[in-house]
């Protein structure tokens, strides 16, 4: 099983309506339930809100990755929503911890740890992906679900050879020990 | 310099992974050798031999709940921060090791 086999246009959305997290995070979730993920949208959102209570899912780049486990999930698999108007997301990468998001990848887990261990595998490779900067950045210029597949799955198609993956500013880290354990 | 180390976060379905990929192309880039073990939902892969452990010249333990293992490590250099650390500032991160232990 591929990467691309999990990427499920009937779940994708490059025009995510609402003007909040929570209606964007609703919307978002309908189609998982229309597309039979889940069994229960109120149930499956509140389940994610247990997770962003720990801690913050923005991850910078305009990009979210909520990602609750929920016993109302009926098939792994991983929402991309676009949103029509940014926003305002838990964030740990700003000063004041929010970010405008615009890009919502909304992980869809059952909360059975034995359940299709193969697509969780899957689901992993795929947040690795997102940890590469110029791929994140692709991601806005898409213009339809094929060609955001595609800068998903094709390493090449984001990363030209000898490119550096990203020049971006970074905060930088003053304090840090080295210890020996 | 060889650079080993774990990621694991809270729910273990995205930032361990997120952040082992920031890590491994902040380390590749700046021209180290790099191995990233994450430890998830479905448990550790790409896991550290010992091989790897003797080989490397630091550990980068990244991580927001307990990771495991740590005991393979006695002797090491270790660095031991909070996952959004590397999320926030890989190359940083990458860079003041470098600085700290003196070593390109």
């Amino acid at each position: 099983m591929e990467l691309k086999e999990i990427l499920d246009e009937k779940i994708i959305d490059l025009e995510l309506e609402g003007t909040t997290k929570d209606e964007a995070l609703r919307n978002l979730s309908k189609r998982l339930l229309q597309a039979g993920y889940i069994s229960d949208v109120d149930q499956f959102v509140k389940d994610i809100y247990v997770r962003e209570a720990e801690g913050p899912t923005g991850m910078g780049h305009k990009i979210s990755i909520p990602h609750g486990k929920s016993s109302a999930v009926r098939k792994i698999g991983i929402a991309i929503g676009r949103c029509v108007q940014d926003v305002k997301w838990e964030s740990c990468m700003s000063e004041d911890g929010y970010q405008d998001t615009n890009i919502i990848f909304l992980f869809c887990v059952s909360d059975d740890n034995n359940f299709a261990e193969n697509h969780m595998k899957l689901l992993a490779d795929l947040a690795g992906k997102l940890g590469n900067d110029n791929r994140v950045r692709k991601l806005q210029e898409v213009t339809s679900k094929s060609e955001l597949i595609d800068v998903i799955i094709n390493d090449s198609a984001c990363v030209a050879e000898g490119e550096k993956t990203s020049d971006q500013e970074e905060e930088t880290i003053e304090e840090l020990d080295i210890d020996l354990i | 310099m060889k650079i080993i180390g774990i990621t694991a976060c809270t729910a273990g379905i995205a930032h361990t992974y997120i952040v082992a990929e920031k890590i491994q192309q902040a380390a590749t880039e700046a021209g180290h050798e790099c191995k990233i073990e994450t430890q998830g939902t479905i448990g550790a892969q790409n896991e550290l031999t010992p091989e790897d452990i003797k080989a490397a010249d630091v550990v980068i333990l990244a991580h927001d709940i307990a990771v495991g293992g740590v005991e393979r490590f006695k002797g090491k250099p270790v660095v031991d921060i909070p996952i959004s650390v590397a999320m926030k500032s890989p190359k940083s991160l990458i860079a003041t090791i470098e600085k700290k232990l003196g070593k390109k």
